[in-house]
């Protein structure tokens, strides 16, 4: 939910990295976190079990340029991608101005990830919001497995309904792809919020 | 999809004037104004020298665990969160349906007094935010539509 102020001249919107279990969703939040200087970041938080796995989310809020004088923020949320913790992800997602959908390019995947798209549009249900009128990116993570899909086949898959989504192949440890996939989902969000066309995404 | 929030500056100041009571009232040494999504919507007292934006999310966060568990048990939420410290607490209420309000209090005070006088707050507070809804949110520098080679932001920097 975008929060305009205009007493603090600043604009602050939500993104989540949706997906299925280790997909990479912490990783890009990581990499965004390694890359950006200090003035650009703030904290970032993991809610995460031992073995690394998140529990209910990863946070880090980012500083963009400022549009028309208004400072632009982004808060980055990724959710737990395991089957079990849906509640929590419903949670993660209340609110939300945009999603980068993390999809897994593995072969063996594919399953997981088309569950985990359908999980991600009952729960938006939930809060009255539609994939379909909500800016939103698909990032085929680790290209640099051997055992991947084609990106022509995921994209069969995954990027099938009435509107095809900006889609990116990304590589999160290393930081391919990224900052495209973030960059242009916020770009999305602002023009949805702002642009010309109210509600409907670029 | 649900209208986002908008803070005028009259809508602002405002809201420091509920928090500059309900500090003085309370004994209170901080207080946040949360949208429930986890972003911070106004601060007051000496929170500058807090990470308010980290735990703004934290509090959202835990108070939206905390209302999904209610639901478990059969209530429709539970209005307040305490977290006792040794030296610092934390006292979370709602404001309406759509805001949280985070007192950070020390032994200055009792729990007793936060919540007495939180619930006041959060009446005020509710007011000054279901008067901004009402206003356009559109206006000022953002009355025109933005162009796309406008949002050519990145946040790479």
């Amino acid at each position: 939910m975008s929060i305009i102020n205009y007493g603090a001249k600043e604009i602050s919107f939500k993104v989540v990295y949706y997906g299925p279990g280790v997909a990479g969703k912490t990783a890009n939040l990581q990499h965004v976190h390694r890359l950006l200087p200090d003035g650009s970041k703030g904290r970032m938080i993991s809610l995460a079990t031992g073995d690394d796995r998140t529990i209910f989310f990863d946070f880090l809020p980012v500083a963009a340029v400022a549009v028309r004088g208004l400072a632009t923020k982004f808060q980055l949320y990724t959710v737990p991608g395991q089957v079990q913790y849906n509640m929590t992800r419903k949670l993660v997602l209340r609110g939300v101005d945009g999603v980068i959908f993390v999809a897994d390019s593995q072969w063996d995947r594919l399953r997981d990830n088309l569950e985990s798209l359908r999980s991600l549009e009952e729960n938006l249900r939930e809060y009255q919001y539609e994939l379909d009128t909500l800016p939103w990116v698909l990032q085929y993570n680790k290209r640099d497995l051997p055992n991947v899909a084609p990106v022509d086949y995921l994209e069969f898959m995954l990027n099938r309904r009435g509107r095809r989504v900006p889609s990116f192949e990304a590589v999160a440890p290393d930081g391919a792809g990224v900052f495209e996939t973030l960059n242009t989902v916020s770009r999305m969000i602002l023009l949805s919020e702002f642009g010309p066309e109210q509600g409907g995404a670029a | 999809m649900v209208d986002g929030v908008v803070i005028h500056e009259e809508d602002a100041s405002k809201l420091q004037g509920v928090f500059t009571r309900f500090l003085d009232d309370s004994g209170a040494r901080a207080v946040l104004l949360i949208e429930r999504s986890g972003q911070l919507l106004a601060s007051g007292g000496p929170a500058g020298a807090l990470d308010t934006v980290s735990i703004a999310a934290l509090a959202a966060g835990a108070f939206s665990s905390t209302g999904a568990m209610a639901k478990l048990v059969g209530e429709s939420e539970f209005s307040v969160m305490f977290h006792q410290g040794e030296k610092k607490s934390l006292h979370v209420s709602t404001v309406g349906q759509h805001a949280i309000l985070l007192a950070l209090f020390d032994e200055g005070t009792t729990v007793g007094m936060v919540r007495l006088f939180a619930k006041d707050a959060a009446r005020s507070l509710d007011a000054v935010l279901a008067a901004s809804r009402a206003r356009p949110r559109r206006v000022g520098a953002l009355a025109n539509p933005l162009a796309a080679d406008e949002a050519g932001l990145d946040v790479a920097g």
